[in-house]
């Protein structure tokens, strides 16, 4: 018995010594987190997320690091769910000491990482994730985003599609935090300039079959079929909605990561004509995502798309850091506030102060022959809204309809 | 030493508290820790079910959901206090396990396993569904919850010092359990249902004790679970979290409690390690699984033959 019990301890002690093995730390390195989804729905955006943040610190690299650091990157997989994202962002703070986290891609496991992103005072910025939360009620001190949110992408668009494409919108969204919220900005814009959400539904994240909704989509008689979905499960949505006919007897619009470029040749038809608002595509003529898109392919030997963001996150960390001459936390948050950069992957930016969003110009894309083209321009500034930090942004929302005669 | 607490126990326990004081110990792994022991608690709970009763259960996840919401709901409300979450999961919990232990023990085998199952993605669609619960999204933003007055679990010390008190605890009723006439009567259920039966033992009743304390155990580690981790979402019910459980019973080794905690362990820290380093983890996990089912049938303590110990397997 008592070799039993010298067995049952050590094995326990042995295995959480092994785990408690430090990582061997060199000198003048400075490591970064990379976040994201590598497997499951959103698998594509977490995998150009990455490749944008190896092309930042290859060139940060390049000329001498950060601070007189080399700079590390440190790749982790979020799952695209909270619990793993919780998991491993603390194993890339509390373990590898990253000063910068990038990520990650699914809004709700975003907003729980930025709870341990504050707790823990690190540098946290958002290339992907949209929910309006992040830069109001989640919003904190070290959280910085460069994806343009919910509430941004409605400004834009809703204009588009109230004037050109029609006034009767049916809003079907993915029901989680982004999704619910494209819902309640889109709907909230279209209502203010004049349209009629003629019916809204959302179906769960990952779900394989939409065909239940399809019905209630017809009854509803809409012009425009607004969608707010992303990854795989735009994929199987636009498929299944193509092969019910629905693509040719609705206009579509929808969200600005519904797919990524690279899916769009493979699916062409059904996403022809499809409108969204969007701060990137290869093939759009502006010199600064030509030159971008040019160095990427160089590299990667794929098209850039909008989760290359992650790049120019890379790269305004970096600057804040060496205006802040230090890796300190709250000096470097403080370096970032208002700062503008003019080699980013679509010309300049800047950062606003009070909500630590990136004032990004976009523009609205139409879907041809699967390619994103650019059909007009849209300033940053008329798109961004007024700060809400604190403000809860689904308060007097009513996701009820209001029917016009 | 009594049957319950002895002396091997203590000095498990001895060192595991000693764990924060060495060196190499730092806030992540104890955070790590904290997972590998609840993980470990919520196997060896399975384990009076799998390896006592002769029940397999698909439905663990929901009680330590449930158990996990229970805690969200009441710190989200401003209920801070550590022992109303606890009180709270008992509640929520002691309910639905009852319903689900009256039904499914009326069935055996496979018809008991599937039960489980469907009970449990009932709860998981339920809270999926249910914007009040935040739907999807689950419960975040959670705040540290408390002790007692002044006593906040917000150190990733106190939270591993909370998740072994809590194994330590779990452990005790096993042990109480599995020792006692009840014990016996479970895996005389399991070696030969209707041999008790025949004997006189209302074995329905003894299965559905068996059900409700390990659901009990399990959702009270749920109920810790948001302390650590300040959320609570639906994904927590899912029934892949249920097969991790018995994939952690299985490593360990059937009906032994200790081997389940071993097993639950190494299952946390196998995914944290080999899901740093390739994204597709969970196919080396299952190799491992494999393996340790075609060669290792007994699980991690089966190993302790190795050093000549007794039988692997106590029958009570």
């Amino acid at each position: 018995m008592k070799r039993v019990a010298g067995v049952v301890v050590l094995a326990v002690v042995a295995a959480l010594v092994w785990a408690t093995a430090p990582a061997v730390s060199q000198p003048k390195v400075v490591r970064i987190g990379d976040l994201g989804s590598k497997v499951g729905v959103f698998e594509g955006y977490g995998k150009y997320q990455t490749m944008g943040i190896q092309m930042a610190v290859e060139e940060l690299n390049a000329r001498g690091g950060v601070l007189g650091h080399r700079v590390e990157i440190i790749s982790e997989d979020d799952e695209t769910k909270p619990a793993p994202a919780v998991r491993k962002a603390e194993k890339l703070i509390l373990q590898d000491e990253v000063k910068l986290l990038v990520g990650v891609v699914s809004s709700g496991a975003t907003m729980a990482v930025m709870d341990v992103t504050k707790k823990h005072k690190t540098i946290h910025w958002n290339s992907v994730s949209c929910a309006e939360f992040m830069r109001t009620t989640k919003f904190h001190k070290y959280y910085f985003s460069n994806q343009p949110d919910s509430r941004m992408q409605a400004n834009g668009l809703a204009k588009y599609i109230v004037d050109q494409m029609g006034k009767r919108v049916y809003i079907f969204y993915t029901d989680y935090a982004m999704g619910q919220s494209d819902g309640r900005q889109f709907k909230t814009a279209l209502e203010r300039l004049g349209g009629e959400v003629v019916g809204v539904a959302g179906a769960p994240l990952d779900t394989k079959d939409f065909s239940p909704w399809f019905g209630a989509i017809n009854a509803a008689t809409p012009e425009v079929l607004f969608l707010a979905f992303a990854g795989t499960d735009s994929l199987r949505l636009m498929t299944q909605l193509h092969s019910f006919g629905m693509t040719r007897k609705y206009k579509l619009a929808g969200i600005d990561c519904f797919l990524l470029q690279q899916d769009l040749p493979s699916i062409a038809e059904p996403m022809e004509g499809f409108v969204q608002l969007n701060h990137f595509s290869a093939y759009n003529p502006d010199t600064n995502m030509q030159a971008f898109n040019a160095r990427f392919k160089k590299k990667f030997g794929v098209d850039a798309n909008i989760a290359a963001g992650a790049y120019d996150a890379v790269h305004f960390w970096a600057a804040a850091v060496e205006k802040a001459k230090s890796f300190d936390p709250d000096r470097v948050a403080l370096a970032h506030e208002g700062m503008c950069l003019d080699n980013t992957h679509i010309g300049r930016q800047c950062i606003r102060k009070e909500d630590h969003q990136v004032v990004m110009d976009m523009h609205l894309y139409q879907v041809k022959g699967g390619k994103n083209l650019p059909i007009a321009r849209i300033a940053g500034t008329d798109s961004i809204g007024e700060p809400m930090v604190g403000k809860d942004p689904v308060e007097g929302f009513s996701w009820e309809l209001k029917k016009k005669n | 030493m009594s049957r319950v607490v002895t002396w091997r126990a203590l000095v498990a326990f001895g060192a595991l508290a000693a764990l924060p004081a060495l060196p190499l110990t730092s806030k992540y792994y104890l955070l790590l820790a904290f997972d590998a022991l609840l993980f470990g608690a919520i196997a060896m709970s399975l384990d009076l079910l799998i390896g006592y009763t002769g029940l397999v259960s698909f439905g663990h996840a929901a009680f330590y959901g449930l158990g996990a919401y229970a805690t969200a709901i009441l710190l989200e409300r401003g209920v801070l206090s550590v022992w109303a979450c606890l009180a709270g999961a008992f509640v929520v919990v002691s309910l639905y396990a009852a319903i689900v232990s009256y039904f499914a023990t009326a069935r055996r085998g496979i018809y008991f396993a599937l039960l489980t199952l469907v009970f449990a993605e009932v709860v998981y669609t339920f809270f999926r569904y249910t914007q009040t619960f935040g739907g999807s999204d689950g419960i975040q933003g959670l705040p540290d919850a408390v002790l007692w007055r002044g006593v906040p679990i917000d150190t990733p010390e106190r939270k591993y010092y909370l998740v072994l008190v809590y194994l330590a605890v779990a452990y005790a009723v096993c042990r109480v359990v599995v020792t006692s006439h009840f014990g016996r009567v479970l895996v005389a259920i399991r070696e030969n249902e209707d041999r008790a039966r025949f004997l006189g033992y209302s074995v329905q009743r003894y299965k559905m004790a068996a059900c409700m304390i390990s659901a009990l155990l399990t959702g009270l580690a749920g109920a810790i679970y948001p302390i650590r981790s300040a959320f609570a979402t639906p994904d927590l019910m899912l029934w892949t979290e249920s097969g991790e459980f018995i994939i952690s019973v299985m490593i360990g080794g059937l009906g032994t409690l200790v081997g389940p905690i071993l097993g639950g362990v190494f299952f946390t820290l196998l995914r944290d390690k080999v899901s740093s380093v390739v994204d597709w983890y969970f196919i080396v996990i299952g190799v491992v699984l494999v393996l340790i089912v075609l060669f290792m049938p007994k699980g991690l303590l089966g190993l302790r033959r190795l050093v000549g110990s007794r039988p692997w397997r106590q029958a009570a």
